[in-house]
C-alpha cells in the first residue's frame, strides 16, 4: 500500500536537515471495468472498431446533441491531431451512428424544457 | 527512467486489430455502466443527456459522479461542498487526459530536470523532499472545463457540471528550489512539465504543460507530495504533482516525471493548440478568431445550502450559505443577487487567497418563490462575476453567476 509518513524531527541538530522526513512507499490501484455497451444501430460496428479503444461508450453517449458536420470534424480531428487508427472510410458510418443515437436519446429525454 | 510501466503502456499501444478484438470481447462481457455502478445523479445539463452514475467504486474515492471510467473523469457532487472549505481527498474530482500507470514504485521513480539548465539531473523522491523548505499551501484545484456541460449553446468535451473543483492543503517543496539544484540557464522563458500518463496511440501529443518562468519561481508554486496531510493518492498524481495556486489545474501536472526549462515559446499541442480561449468574446457563429491560453482562474461563488428547485418556508427568514473563490486574487466580496436584490453576504474565515471561503446571508421573512437568485463574487483585482455567460467553443473558465430558484411552501 502506498503511504507517506511525516516524522517530526525529535531533535534539531545543528547543521542537520531540519525539515520533516518524508517517506514514500509504493502505490497501486485497480480501476473498475469499463463497460462497452452501445445501442444497436447502423454504424455501430464502425464505432466499436474505430472509437472505443480510446472512448468509453458512456462518454460518447453523454455528449450533447451536435450536428453531423460537428461529428465529422471530431472524427477527422482524431486522425489528424491524435493519430488515432480510424479508417477514414468508416467516418460516414460513425457520423451516421452518432447522429442517430443522439436523436433517439433526445426522444427518450422527451421535450425537456430548457431551464 | 526506472519507472513502473503501466500495463497499458508500450505493450498495449493499440493497433486497429487489437482495438477490434478488445472492443468485441469486452462488449460481450460487460454489464451496462449504470447497472454496474448503481444510482444515477441528474447534473441539470440543458437539453441533456444529464444523468450520470454516482458511485463509490473507484479506489480511494467516496461517492463520485462518473464522467468517464478510463482514463478516469470523476466529478464531485455539489453536496460535498455544503460544509467547510477543504475538499476531502476521497471527494476531490479526478481528471486524466491520457491513461496513467496503475502502480508506481517509489524507489524507482525519477524526476528528470533538463532543458536550459546548467546541470541536468535525475532526482529521486528523497532528492525532491530534501530540495528545500517544506511548504503547505491551501489552494483550489479547478479544471479549466469546470461547468462546460452547462454551456448554452452546448459544446463538446467532458460534460462537467460545476463539480470539477476542490480545495486542498498541498505540501511539498518550492519548484524554484528544485530548479536551483540544476541551475536555470540564461535565456530561460518557461518551465514545462510531463508526467507518467502517455497517449494510447503512437504520434498523439503527450500531455505536457508549461508555465512562464516568473510563475515557476513564485514562492507558492510547489512540487507537492502531500494532499490534506496524506500522500497524494495515485488518482491525484502520486508521487508528485505540480501545484500552481490561482491557475487552472491543467498546469498542475500529475505523476511528475520531467521538468524542462525552455528558452522560447512552448509550441507543444496542449499549450499552443489546446486549452485556449478566444482573445476577445465571440459568438457561436464566429470562426478563425485569435486565441490565448487559459491561465488564471476568475472569481466564482455557489449556493450550497439549497439546490435548484428546493423549498423555502413561506413567511420565515431564509438562511443561505455557500462557498466562493477569488481565483488568482483574494476574494473581496460576495453579494446575493436576483429578484432585485443586491445584498452583501458575510464572509467566513479567510484561509488564504487561493482557498474556498464560506459566505452566508439571511433574508427576512420570504413570502414568495425566489426565482433566479444567485451569488456574485468579486476579487481583490476588481474582477466581478458576469451576469451572462462569456461563451466559448471549448466551455473554458465558466464564471457566470450561477442561479437557482427556490419554491415557497
Amino acid at each position: 500500500m502506498r503511504g507517506l509518513i511525516i516524522i517530526a524531527a525529535a531533535l534539531a541538530l545543528a547543521g542537520c536537515e531540519s525539515e520533516p522526513k518524508v517517506t514514500f512507499t509504493d502505490a497501486a490501484i485497480t480501476l473498475p471495468d469499463d463497460p462497452l455497451e452501445l445501442p444497436e444501430g447502423p454504424g455501430r460496428e464502425a464505432v466499436l472498431e474505430n472509437c472505443t479503444a480510446c472512448h468509453s461508450p458512456s462518454t460518447m453517449l453523454q455528449q450533447p446533441k451536435v450536428s453531423a458536420e460537428k461529428w465529422q470534424s471530431i472524427a477527422e480531428k482524431m486522425i489528424k491531431v491524435y493519430k488515432a487508427p480510424v479508417d477514414p472510410k468508416a467516418i460516414p458510418q460513425i457520423v451516421q451512428y452518432m447522429v442517430a443515437v443522439q436523436a433517439a436519446g433526445a426522444e427518450q429525454q422527451g421535450a425537456a424544457p430548457a431551464p | 527512467m526506472g519507472v513502473t510501466k503501466p500495463e497499458q503502456d508500450a505493450g498495449a499501444r493499440l493497433t486497429r486489430r487489437a482495438l477490434i478484438a478488445g472492443a468485441g470481447g469486452a462488449a460481450l462481457a460487460a454489464p451496462v455502466l449504470a447497472q454496474e455502478l448503481g444510482q444515477m445523479i441528474d447534473l441539470g445539463l440543458p437539453g441533456g443527456p444529464s444523468l450520470r452514475p454516482l458511485t463509490p467504486a473507484f479506489p480511494g474515492k467516496g461517492e463520485m459522479i462518473v464522467q468517464r471510467i478510463r482514463p478516469p473523469l470523476l466529478e464531485t457532487p455539489m453536496e460535498a461542498f455544503s460544509e467547510g472549505t477543504i475538499t476531502p481527498n476521497d471527494r476531490m474530482f479526478v481528471r486524466w487526459n491520457w491513461d496513467m500507470p496503475s502502480a508506481v514504485k517509489a524507489a524507482d521513480h525519477r524526476v528528470a530536470v533538463g532543458g536550459a539548465v546548467k546541470a541536468p539531473l535525475s532526482l529521486t523522491l528523497d532528492d525532491i523532499a530534501n530540495a528545500g523548505e517544506h511548504v503547505e499551501v491551501t489552494a483550489i484545484n479547478q479544471c479549466a472545463g469546470n461547468g462546460r456541460g452547462l454551456s448554452e449553446p452546448r459544446v463538446t468535451g467532458t460534460q462537467w457540471g460545476n463539480g470539477a473543483m476542490g480545495c486542498a492543503k498541498w505540501t511539498g517543496v518550492r519548484l524554484k528550489d528544485v530548479l536551483a539544484k540544476a541551475g536555470v540557464a540564461a535565456g530561460a522563458t518557461r518551465v514545462r512539465f510531463a508526467g507518467l500518463d502517455v497517449p494510447l496511440t503512437d504520434g498523439a501529443p503527450q500531455f505536457i504543460k508549461s508555465i512562464p518562468l516568473d510563475i515557476a519561481m513564485r514562492d507558492d508554486v510547489l512540487v507537492a507530495w502531500g494532499m490534506n496531510g496524506e500522500p497524494l493518492p495515485l488518482l491525484h498524481g502520486y508521487p508528485l504533482r505540480i501545484v500552481v495556486p490561482g491557475w487552472f489545474s491543467t498546469y498542475w501536472v500529475k505523476m511528475l516525471s520531467t521538468i524542462e526549462v525552455l528558452t522560447g515559446e512552448d509550441d507543444s499541442y496542449y499549450v499552443a493548440k489546446s486549452y485556449r480561449m478566444p482573445a476577445a468574446p465571440i459568438t457561436p457563429d464566429d470562426k478563425d478568431f485569435p486565441t490565448v491560453s487559459i491561465t488564471t482562474m476568475p472569481p466564482r461563488a455557489f449556493i450550497t445550502s439549497h439546490a435548484d428547485g428546493a423549498a423555502l418556508a413561506r413567511g420565515k427568514p431564509l438562511a443561505l450559505e455557500g462557498i466562493a473563490m477569488g481565483g488568482d486574487a483574494a476574494l473581496a466580496r460576495v453579494d446575493l443577487v436576483g429578484q432585485g436584490l443586491e445584498l452583501p453576504c458575510e464572509l467566513g474565515p479567510d484561509e488564504g487567497r487561493y482557498a474556498f471561503r464560506r459566505w452566508s446571508v439571511t433574508l427576512p421573512a420570504v413570502m414568495q418563490d425566489l426565482a433566479g437568485i444567485g451569488v456574485r463574487a468579486a476579487n481583490a483585482n476588481g474582477i466581478v462575476q458576469p451576469e451572462t455567460l462569456v461563451w466559448n467553443p471549448s466551455g473554458y473558465a465558466r464564471n457566470v453567476i450561477e442561479r437557482i430558484t427556490l419554491r415557497a411552501q
